[in-house]
């Protein structure tokens, strides 16, 4: 691919993203926690949980893009507040959405990592501010974007001298109604194959199907996904957004209970080329 | 206006109608400090007189009266409470005023514009102690109050190490994307100098820290915020946006609390000025008296000397009272081998692990 001087995978050892005491690229990560903030218990709980049942970082909206400008538009600062509260109690790092360019500074003042949703893939004056931020970025697929527009925008963030990126396939539009969108697992291979930079599959909003999301988690340990990241809500019925795909804190766990058992497995058949698996699944 | 918005201002007029209050207590107990009696009939009728001349139709002149003499009683019980006027600079809801709460539970805490009204008032005894900062972790020594040092009579009594938690305050209808300005004592602009730099904030100096905060909630100028203490953030009702914002994780700064008459029991520390003779090994020579009577030294710092350029005077804390021998033998030998030589005080040292609210 043309033009991907820093983000295409020739020459270049693999990017570990460190986030606190995470290796994203090295370990296995999982990000959860509820679609948007809506208040310090709901977001403290939440955090509670996640960190019980092992994920690694914490995720929360403070600034919300919506659909219609009626809709809840997060919290805002308020919103950062409460997660800077939550890390606090839990120790997670906080993985939580920018929008706007004159935000970037504010929001990472707050966060661990800044997060460039589906929407703002393309937004290269925010993509240039998070590139200055000093923040590692978690960096969306946009719902209609090829790879090759994907990694560009990651070349936006690393030419502005930020190496910290991290990749995240989040389903793409195709004419299926039946899941929310449909999620391109052999972005992850694909991406691998392309770039040096770590992937990890959203399959929350990928599926937008709570009884999907558990086997897509699976599936994408086995293509080699770096991570997750999922939607957890401590009361999933009373979510302001997203509450329909949102997962409980005991399927969380349980599924948590899962993923791990799997990669380590997947991690001895690699260990062993004998068994001819080598070669054929990288992570 | 809406009835929200109306209520709003009502909350704020409270608010300030408290906070003036304040100010007026700590002004009538200071008046005390001039006064034969508490009670003076003559000022009252004066006082009375005065506002009863302002002619506000909605505050009646019975009202008027009423309200002044609930203030003058209470104003006459708090004078007859005879607390210790403490004094610290800036205003109320500074980092000194922490400190001299901390120092002094249940005083009356007095500001002072400048550091040297702190050193004046308690030296014409119209203050009763004083409490000035004088290292930060951060930023060092705070030059204005140790050169006061050099010149005061008054004895430093105690010290407390009082954690610097600082915070961006903005009133409520700021838009923090709108900011550009931020208000505050010097020193802590320089403590949050990669905050400022970080989100691209224009630092501007301002007398105090908490008076930044005060004047952004009386005038709120526009894209402005200031840089205080939690507690000034709940005196004059603004936002925090950003707590913690200071560049190192362990902010602190070290006060010393001043008396125009020295503790007789002394303390586990002490703290000396001293200058040396402008000649070869005479510091080390004033220094290694401490090395030799084994006594562990806790800040040094030295300071040009203003009358005398290219000289300077040393600052000593250590541990030890001037009551215990090895101390005492100690300071008499610095008395020959130094050209001057001042005792500040042996005091209570701050053991500095009391988590603190500020």
């Amino acid at each position: 691919m043309k033009n991907l001087i820093l983000a295409s995978g020739d020459q270049r050892e693999r990017t570990i993203v460190r986030v606190g005491a995470t290796e994203v690229g090295k370990q296995f990560v999982v990000i959860a926690g509820p679609c948007s903030v809506e208040s310090e218990a709901q977001t403290v709980e939440t955090a509670k949980a996640v960190k019980a049942a092992g994920a690694d970082m914490m995720r929360g909206g403070a600034f919300k893009p919506r659909t219609s400008p009626y809709a809840f538009q997060g919290l805002g600062i308020k919103g950062l507040k409460i997660l800077e509260k939550a890390k606090q109690e839990t120790g997670l790092p906080i993985v939580t959405e920018v929008l706007d360019p004159r935000d970037v500074s504010w929001v990472a003042e707050f966060a661990d990592v800044l997060q460039i949703g589906t929407r703002n893939m393309q937004n290269f004056s925010l993509l240039k501010e998070v590139g200055r931020s000093g923040r590692p970025v978690l960096l969306k697929r946009g719902m209609f974007s090829t790879l090759e527009e994907w990694l560009n925008c990651a070349e936006y963030i690393l030419s502005e001298g930020n190496p910290d990126v991290i990749l995240c396939e989040r389903g793409i539009r195709t004419f299926e109604k039946y899941t929310r969108n449909t999620l391109d697992l052999s972005a992850v291979p694909a991406v691998k194959e392309l770039t040096h930079l770590p992937v990890i599959i959203d399959p929350t909003h990928s599926t937008g199907r709570l009884s999907l999301i558990a086997p897509m988690s699976m599936a994408s340990v086995a293509a080699g996904a770096d991570g997750l990241m999922i939607e957890v809500h401590n009361q999933p019925e009373k979510a302001m957004c997203d509450a329909e795909q949102a997962m409980t804190p005991e399927l969380f766990a349980s599924l948590m209970g899962r993923l791990r058992p799997l990669r380590s497995f997947l991690d001895r058949m690699d260990s062993q080329p004998s068994d001819g698996i080598k070669g054929e699944v990288t992570r | 206006m809406k009835l929200e918005e109306i209520r709003g201002k009502i909350d704020k007029i409270d608010r300030e109608l408290l906070v003036l209050l304040q100010e007026r207590m700590g002004l009538a107990l200071r008046s005390n400090k001039f006064k034969q009696a508490v009670s003076d009939p003559n000022r009252e009728a004066e006082v009375l007189a005065k506002v009863e001349r302002m002619n506000l139709d909605l505050v009646e002149r019975s009202f008027t009266r009423q309200l002044l003499n609930t203030i003058i009683t209470e104003s006459k019980r708090l004078q007859e409470e005879d607390k210790p006027l403490v004094a610290f600079q800036g205003e109320h809801g500074a980092y000194g005023e922490v400190a001299a709460r901390r120092l002094i539970p249940g005083g009356a805490y007095i500001p002072c514009l400048e550091f040297v009204d702190v050193f004046r008032g308690v030296e014409e005894g119209y203050l009763d102690l004083g409490v000035v900062p004088v290292e930060n972790s951060l930023e060092g020594a705070v030059t204005q109050v140790n050169e006061l040092l050099t010149t005061t009579a008054l004895k430093v009594i105690g010290e407390a190490k009082v954690p610097v938690n600082h915070c961006l305050l903005a009133t409520e209808e700021t838009d923090y994307r709108e900011i550009r300005l931020v208000y505050s004592h010097p020193q802590a602009l320089a403590q949050c100098r990669s905050f400022l730099m970080r989100n691209h904030l224009e630092p501007r100096p301002y007398y105090d820290t908490a008076g930044a905060a005060k004047m952004l909630a009386r005038e709120n100028p526009k894209a402005a915020a200031a840089i205080a203490s939690a507690l000034s953030a709940e005196l004059y009702d603004l936002e925090i946006i950003k707590d913690r914002i200071e560049d190192g994780a362990a902010n602190s700064t070290r006060f010393l609390l001043l008396s125009r008459d020295p503790i007789a029991n002394g303390g586990e520390k002490t703290s000396i000025i001293f200058a040396t003779p402008h000649e070869a090994g005479k510091l080390y020579g004033a220094l290694r008296l401490f090395a030799d009577a084994d006594i562990n030294l806790t800040r040094i710092a030295s300071m040009p000397l203003r009358t005398d350029p290219g000289n300077y005077s040393f600052f000593l804390d250590f541990e030890g009272s001037h009551k215990d021998a090895k101390v005492a033998e100690v300071l008499e030998k610095m008395e020959e081998l130094t050209i001057s030589m001042k005792f500040l005080g042996s005091y209570p040292a701050d053991k500095g692990d009391v988590a603190m609210q500020s």
